[in-house]
Formats: structure tokens, C-alpha cells, sequence
């Protein structure tokens, strides 16, 4: 391989990095910025904007409100999601082609749009703003999501095993219970993750089907157009460093729970 | 496979005092079920359908719904409708898009911003995907991969105020070229279509290095040194194998990233300026105004969403297209 190519190749890489990487570390650094306003240089440090932010109730409130919904919505697409790809992934059927189609329509549904639409049938429905519509909306768009992985791992399930389970006399939903669900497990588990930090992160759905009580997001949002402030860092930081370990930790567990699966 | 597994103990119910003891022993000698299970297990057909009921009462009810009901509004004339007030279907919604410039030109401005967009985030990332497939140890590739993937899970509202951060006009990148005398007073980056650019591609850029990756991956390495040994120059190679072979990674990359980037609204409102309104502020503004005009933001969001599906369709066949005329 041509050598000047690869450090060439190396360098953007590096550059990428940096791109991805520096604007969040700015914004960690201003968060101990000891003056209100926002910029540089930093001349001297506080941690003033942290403590601040636990007296403003509305911080710890909003996001205590934003895990719940993400645990619920979760709890929920994964149930579904779950029962979905178990059913693509069985026999063939008349339409399979068609509800696979559905299946990942939320997922392709640019935000703004499926965020009016969901609006608009809770409407129809009657469904007030609040938490119920916003986990139902982050259910029904985390579905797809988790329907994919849990298909992905069914694909390498391998069928001998319910067809040995089978022959030993258990039936189709023991089977079910005791060899597909526990080879499920990792596949549910990172797709779990990955729906708690998408309902967490959320922005548009929350903001379209919230009532009075604004989840993480939505409160960030409304105070940045209000005006940067240190405690908007602050604040953002403490999400950040959240969903980065939660990510992280996921990361490490799925791939984990992957070779175990593969050597076992 | 897991502790919580008892083992199988042949035909029949499983009467096993151990059995008994564990959840799924003790569900399957558990009455109720055990009639359930017989339902099911009476006919295969049966069993099927009991299977494949729910999930098709949520897609067609969850999934499809909420689009079809969006649909309807937008032909109507009132909704939430009034106790009092009769709705009548209307053609109405869908005529006021063309009647005004100030609707149209932000709906074209947002499929010209996703088109460019897309395409910086595809020249940005199709080097760095290209390095961590073909030039990176596999042990690294991994490392490297989830170096770029922890920034990602962190949400839309705090990457977009990054970004806010680095380019204001006493940000980071002002700062920099005035502490190198570059400039004298601060370029006003923000509430650009630049400023704009940076933070979508900023949100986007994993949707498209992903796809690029897998399909770099799986692109043997013989196929290249082939053509080496055959004379072939690195552009040459580049050009008519690496290039044409990860031609669907592209493809399914660039959609994802478009209908994303059209889907925006946080972005652009707090890094885009009033000469860079998108189309989605244009249909939020209908949900928030007083005296809601939802039918026409119901048409609105339907003509997005059309135009979107429509050009991403156009694109994926061209893709097509091109990918069979470098196979024949």
C-alpha cells in the first residue's frame, strides 16, 4: 500500500475525531467557567453552575421525568419489537415483504413529520400531551429499531436447537421460552440500551406531544432560547457524561455477551 | 445457556420437583397456560394467526396510523374540530403551498440543504470509513470505531449548543484566528447556512460512516491487489473497484442521512437564521400559532414527506443503475 496515502488517510481520520470530539469538550470546559458570559478565553474556575443547577428544581425534576418516559417507552417497543421480528423472522408468509415494510416505517419517517402525525392521531384518539403520548410515540418509534437487532440475531439462531426441543416433546411456546428467548438475550439487552438512550435523547417527539412538564431536552431547548448560560453547560454536561457511560458500558456488554455466545 | 434454564426432561409436562421451582417450570404446569398452549398447538394455521395478530394490529394501528390519519386532516378544512362546525374535505391546504413564496422557498431550501449536506457528509466520512476498513489491524479498527461512536449517543439539543459554542462569534474557532492575528474582529459564523451545515453533518455523520464501513469491510482486499499486479494506478482502483462495490453502502448511507436531515427542526432553529428557514419551522408553525392551522400543517408535512420518499426512491434507482452498468 502507498505509504503517503495512508498517513494522508490517517490524518483525516484524526481530523474527523477532533471534529466530533472538540466541540463537546468546549462545552464541558465552559461549564466551570467562573463568568456568565460564554467564551474565551477562560480566565478563571468555579463550579458554581453545578451546585446552581440542583436549587433549580426544574433540572433534577425534568430529568427524573425524561428516564421515566425512556423506561417505559423501552419497555414497551422491546416487547413489541420482540413479538415482530420473532414473527418475520418464522415461516414465510402472503405479505411478509409488506410488514416488514411497515415495521420500519417509523424508523425512515423524517422527525418533524412523524412527530406531527403523531400529534395529530393522539388528537383523533384523544390522547392528551403529556407523558402518556410522548412514551407512546418513542414506543412506536423505537419499535423498528429493535425489531432489526432482534431479527439480525434470530437469523444465527441455529434451528436444530428448537427442532431438537421440538422432538423432545416440548411445544412451540416452551420452546420458545427456553431456547430462542435466552438466545435473545444479548440482542435485547443492547437494543434496550440503545431505545433508552434514543427516548432519553429525543427532542422533537417530546416537544410536539409534552404537555406543561418539559422532559431533558425540551427544558435544554427552551433555555437556550433564552440565551446561552454557563448553567446550560453544566446541565449538558451531566446528560452528556450519562448517555456517553451508559453507551460505553452497552458497548462493552453487548460485544461481551456476543463472544461468550460465540464460544458457548 | 443461562443459569435460569432448567434443563429439558423429556416428554410431557414437567412434573420435576426441580422443575417446579424455576419461572418457566412452573408457568408450563400452571393451568391457564397450559390451556393457551393447547389453543395454540391445536392446528399450526391457528397457531400462526395467534402469533402474527398483535403485531399486525400494531403496525397497521401504531405504524401506518398515524400517517393516514395525517393524510386525512390534510384534506379537511377544520381540525380539532369545534363543537358546532361541520368539516368539509377541501383541496385548500395543498393549494396555499404554491400560493405563497414564503411557503415553497423553505421547502426547497430544505431538500437543496439535505442534498448538500448529504453530500459533504459522504466526502467527510468516506475517507475515515476507508481507513478503519483497509488500513487499520482488526484488533484497532474496533477501538477506533467506538471512538467515533461514543460523541454519537449523546442527543441532538447538546450537540447542536456544542456547536453553538464553537462557532460564535467569542467561540472557540473565532478565538483561535484572532489569538493568530488571522482576523481582527470575529467572522460571524452563526445563524448561517453554514453554521447550519456544521451542526446537521455534525448529528448525521455516524448514519452515513456506518453503512460506508460495513461495506468497505466486506470488500475483499484480493480484488485491489488484483488489480495492482494488472497495472492498475491507486485512483484507477479506487475508481472502478472500491468505489462501484461500495456503491450500495453509499446509497442506503446518503438516504438515511437525507430523510434525517429534512427532519430537523431543533437545528435550525438554533443555529440557522431567518434566511435559512427550513420547511420544518414552516409546519411547526402551524401547530403553534393561535387559532391552530393543523389541516395545512397536515398538507405540509405530507408534501415533505412525499418529496422526500419520492427523491430518495429516484436516487436509490439510480444507484441501481449504476451499480448494474458497472456489472455488465
Amino acid at each position: 500500500m502507498n505509504r503517503g496515502n495512508r498517513i494522508l488517510l490517517s490524518c483525516v481520520y484524526w481530523a474527523f475525531v477532533l471534529y466530533v470530539f472538540v466541540p463537546l469538550v468546549l462545552m464541558v470546559l465552559m461549564g466551570f467557567k467562573d463568568s456568565k458570559f460564554i467564551g474565551f478565553p477562560i480566565r478563571s474556575w468555579t463550579l458554581d453552575w453545578y451546585t446552581g443547577v440542583f436549587d433549580d428544581a426544574a433540572v433534577p425534576s425534568a430529568f427524573i421525568y425524561s428516564v421515566v418516559i425512556a423506561v417505559l417507552a423501552t419497555a414497551i417497543s422491546v416487547f413489541v419489537g420482540t413479538w415482530i421480528a420473532v414473527l418475520l423472522e418464522g415461516r414465510k408468509f402472503l405479505g411478509r415483504t409488506a410488514m416488514f415494510g411497515l415495521t420500519v416505517l417509523p424508523a425512515l419517517v423524517p422527525g418533524i413529520i412523524s412527530a406531527i402525525a403523531f400529534r395529530i392521531y393522539a388528537r383523533w384518539l384523544g390522547i392528551e400531551p403529556g407523558m402518556g403520548a410522548i412514551v407512546w410515540a418513542h414506543a412506536v418509534h423505537n419499535v423498528p429499531f429493535v425489531a432489526l437487532v432482534v431479527m439480525a440475531r434470530l437469523s444465527t439462531l441455529p434451528k436444530s436447537q428448537i427442532e431438537a426441543a421440538r422432538d423432545l416433546g416440548a411445544d412451540p411456546i416452551i420452546a420458545f421460552l427456553r431456547i430462542t428467548l435466552p438466545y435473545l438475550v444479548p440482542a435485547i439487552l443492547g437494543a434496550s440500551i440503545f431505545c433508552l438512550l434514543l427516548s432519553f435523547d429525543d427532542f422533537v417527539r417530546s416537544f410536539f406531544l409534552g404537555g406543561y412538564e418539559p422532559t431533558l431536552p425540551v427544558l435544554i431547548f427552551a433555555k437556550l432560547r433564552s440565551g446561552m448560560s454557563p448553567e446550560i453547560n453544566a446541565i449538558a454536561t451531566v446528560a452528556l457524561i450519562l448517555t456517553a457511560a451508559i453507551g460505553i458500558w452497552a458497548e462493552r456488554f453487548t460485544r461481551r455477551m456476543n463472544k461468550e455466545s460465540r464460544n458457548g | 445457556m443461562s443459569d435460569g434454564v432448567a434443563p429439558r426432561t423429556g416428554r410431557g409436562p414437567d412434573t420435576t420437583e426441580k422443575n417446579r421451582l424455576t419461572f418457566w417450570g412452573a408457568l408450563s404446569s400452571w393451568t391457564p397456560y397450559r390451556l393457551v398452549v393447547g389453543l395454540a398447538t391445536a392446528s399450526p394455521r391457528r397457531q400462526f394467526l395467534i402469533l402474527a395478530a398483535f403485531p399486525l394490529l400494531w403496525v397497521l394501528t401504531q405504524h401506518l396510523g398515524p400517517m393516514l390519519q395525517m393524510l386525512r386532516v390534510s384534506f379537511t378544512d377544520a381540525y380539532p374540530v369545534a363543537p358546532g362546525v361541520e368539516q368539509h374535505f377541501t383541496l385548500d391546504n395543498y393549494a396555499r403551498f404554491f400560493g405563497d413564496h414564503i411557503f415553497w422557498q423553505p421547502f426547497f431550501r430544505t431538500l437543496i440543504f439535505a442534498s448538500v449536506f448529504t453530500f459533504c457528509t459522504l466526502i467527510l466520512t468516506y475517507p475515515v470509513a476507508y481507513f478503519l476498513a483497509r488500513h487499520v489491524s482488526r484488533k484497532n479498527q474496533m477501538l477506533m470505531l467506538l471512538l467515533l461512536l461514543i460523541p454519537f449517543w449523546v442527543g441532538e439539543i447538546v450537540r447542536t449548543y456544542a456547536i453553538m459554542i464553537l462557532l460564535g462569534n467569542t467561540g472557540a474557532v473565532n478565538q483561535l484566528l484572532k489569538s493568530l492575528s488571522l482576523i481582527d474582529r470575529p467572522i460571524p459564523f452563526m445563524y448561517t447556512s453554514f453554521s447550519m451545515g456544521v451542526g446537521i453533518v455534525y448529528l448525521t455523520a455516524l448514519y452515513m460512516l456506518l453503512p460506508l464501513y460495513s461495506a468497505l469491510e466486506k470488500l475483499p482486499k484480493s480484488y485491489n491487489e488484483a488489480a495492482a499486479d494488472l497495472g492498475a494506478s491507486a485512483w484507477t482502483r479506487f475508481r472502478r473497484i472500491t468505489l462501484p462495490l461500495t456503491l450500495e453502502g453509499i446509497s442506503s448511507g446518503c438516504t438515511l442521512v437525507f430523510l434525517i436531515s429534512t427532519g430537523f427542526y431543533a437545528t435550525p432553529v438554533l443555529l440557522g437564521g431567518p434566511s435559512t428557514t427550513v420547511f420544518a419551522e414552516t409546519i411547526a408553525g402551524f401547530f403553534h400559532v393561535a387559532g391552530d392551522e393543523w389541516p395545512t400543517g397536515a398538507a405540509f408535512a405530507t408534501i415533505m414527506f412525499l418529496a422526500a420518499i419520492i427523491l430518495t426512491g429516484a436516487f436509490q434507482k439510480l444507484m441501481n443503475s449504476l451499480r448494474k452498468g458497472d456489472t455488465n
